[in-house]
């Protein structure tokens, strides 16, 4: 069957490997139609009235499943939800047929102004509350279940009472989300609050984890400390790729995503990462197979 | 001493503030982060990702005021615009629209006279790409009218279309900037441009058209008929000649279908 005719079609984002889609590599991928499992959007890159980006996109899903991914519903913030916003995100929801929904951990959005960066969240259970009810408020004007991110943080409030791990799971369980696990932020913010990966990685119920995302970070010396910032600006540290290919094998293959967001490549580097990734989940693949004989 | 607790509004604004400000954070807000003897420092990666991520927008934006300015001015300016006209809006598409006046502002650059027409055009570029949609004129549609009619029809120009005019040869300017080749020397008294910014079909287009054609086309967008707009068109420029335009853009794109 010809691709473009399941356009119409709610396509699953599959348990392979995917990519972040950046415009830079629009035509690369229309033209080379790279073998990969599925592309994430950021939906706010696409809340114009027309023109040749939403073009491409439509272009680009008639070969691909998507994922949405969020930065600007603000679920942390002690502000309402914004409903324009939400009307936006569905009509792209609607329009694309996304596999998956999601959204971080975050606020973004603390006066009449936004700070379209993910800013972090005092963890406790005033917050905690607060949080579920938007993440149930976007479920139900989306009619869909969302995947929550765990954040990249590099403070931490005096008033947490919750450490983030469980307060991350605590929303997933109260609001009937998933989880979206992001392997590179609990490596950053781990490293930088001192915390331990593994404990971090093991309260993360396997069964709500719907998708995995991986990205480069840097290490920045800031006057006498020592910080790692989660940029997507450079390909998957050593260390992550080693968490990756043990949570794998010890959960199984997950739809797994490539961030990279700023110093874009060429096409053809983040398609070695996007395969890199894959090579892990055909492994674990192969491995279920010789179990099975 | 025990802390007491702050509701997340406080916070919250109390994080803004210092997220925005050219001086360093309020002590208050340093004292909701937990004292490692680097809360600034933490504090500051947030900062600077706001600082960065939304100047990284403008420059996607401004890409010849960039090239014009450098790299390190254009940061400066970015920086001080972030701070002053934080972003307004859910997503960054248009983030930068009061850049033009902005710039107009900062005395510095009172040497570089063109570069507030410069970026009204960037601006028109990026809200040209992301306007609406729309099926252009056909033959078809206005195949059967008569000279009068034609006269009275009420054509209207693609909704992505922006116009902007100069006193500076701002088109050469613009052009010459599209890419890194070799440098061209153009005088500022070239002449004035008139520019018009387009996305008949798929491509954003930058057209240098005549004063008269420039009239003209403001006067459509605003809703007079085609003989008004002829007549406008004509007082800035007596020889404008409406035959010849119709010629190479009457379905091209340019107008929207009736």
């Amino acid at each position: 069957m010809n691709n473009r005719s399941l356009k119409t079609v709610a396509a699953p984002v599959p348990e392979r490997a995917g990519a972040g889609l950046k415009p830079k590599h629009y035509q690369a991928i229309i033209d080379e139609q790279p073998d990969i499992g599925w592309f994430e959007v950021h939906p706010e890159n696409y809340m114009g009235r027309g023109g040749p980006a939403l073009r491409y996109l439509e272009r680009i899903r008639a070969d691909y499943p998507f994922s949405l991914h969020s930065v600007g519903t603000s679920l942390g913030s002690y502000l309402p939800l914004d409903k324009e916003h939400l009307k936006s995100l569905k009509v792209l929801v609607d329009r694309f047929e996304p596999g998956l929904v999601s959204e971080h951990l975050s606020w973004s959005h603390g006066y009449e102004w936004y700070t379209h960066d993910l800013m972090p969240l005092v963890y406790n259970e005033q917050t905690l509350r607060h949080v579920v009810e938007h993440i149930e408020q976007v479920q139900e004007f989306l009619g869909r279940t969302i995947l929550i991110e765990n954040p990249s943080t590099y403070l931490q409030f005096k008033d947490n009472e919750i450490p983030e791990h469980i307060f991350y799971v605590e929303a997933a369980k109260r609001s009937g989300a998933g989880l979206l696990l992001d392997i590179n932020n609990v490596f950053v913010s781990c490293g930088n609050h001192g915390w331990s990966v593994d404990e971090y990685i093991s309260v993360v119920p396997r069964e709500l984890v719907g998708e995995i995302h991986l990205a480069g970070h840097s290490i920045q010396e800031l006057d006498g400390a020592t910080l790692r910032v989660d940029d997507h600006g450079s390909p998957v540290c050593q260390e992550v790729w080693q968490l990756y290919e043990n949570y794998i094998n010890s959960n199984g293959a997950l739809p797994t995503l490539i961030e990279w967001d700023s110093n874009i490549p060429e096409f053809n580097e983040l398609f070695r990462e996007v395969r890199f990734a894959e090579a892990f989940l055909r492994a674990k693949d192969e491995s279920y197979h010789e179990a099975a004989v | 001493m025990s802390h007491i607790m702050k509701p997340l509004s406080e916070i919250q604004q109390m994080f803004c503030d210092g997220l925005r400000s050219s001086s360093p954070p309020a002590q208050a807000l340093l004292d909701e982060i937990v004292d490692d003897g680097h809360q600034l420092q933490r504090f500051n990666v947030y900062r600077n990702n706001f600082i960065v991520l939304n100047g990284d927008a403008l420059a996607d934006m401004y890409p010849v005021i960039k090239r014009l300015i450098g790299e390190q001015a254009f940061r400066v300016l970015a920086t001080a615009y972030v701070r002053e006209h934080p972003p307004m809006a859910r997503t960054l598409l248009l983030y930068g629209e009061q850049f033009a006046d902005f710039i107009a502002a900062v005395t510095e650059l009172s040497g570089l006279p063109y570069l507030v027409d410069m970026a009204r055009l960037e601006f028109a570029w990026t809200a040209a790409y992301h306007a609406e949609d729309a099926s252009p004129l056909t033959q078809q549609q206005i195949a059967g009218l008569s000279p009068d009619a034609l006269e009275n029809l009420h054509l209207q120009p693609h909704p992505s279309m922006h116009s902007i005019a100069s006193d500076y040869p701002l088109y050469r300017i613009w052009s010459a900037n599209q890419s890194d080749g070799a440098d061209e020397t153009i005088s500022l008294d070239q002449g004035v441009s008139h520019i018009v910014v387009i996305r008949p079909n798929v491509e954003v287009e930058v057209r240098e058209v005549s004063a008269g054609a420039f009239r003209f086309l403001q006067r459509l967008a605003r809703g007079d008929a085609i003989g008004d707009a002829y007549t406008q068109a004509t007082e800035v420029e007596p020889e404008f000649d409406l035959q010849n335009y119709f010629a190479r853009h009457l379905f091209d794109g340019t107008f929207c279908s009736l």
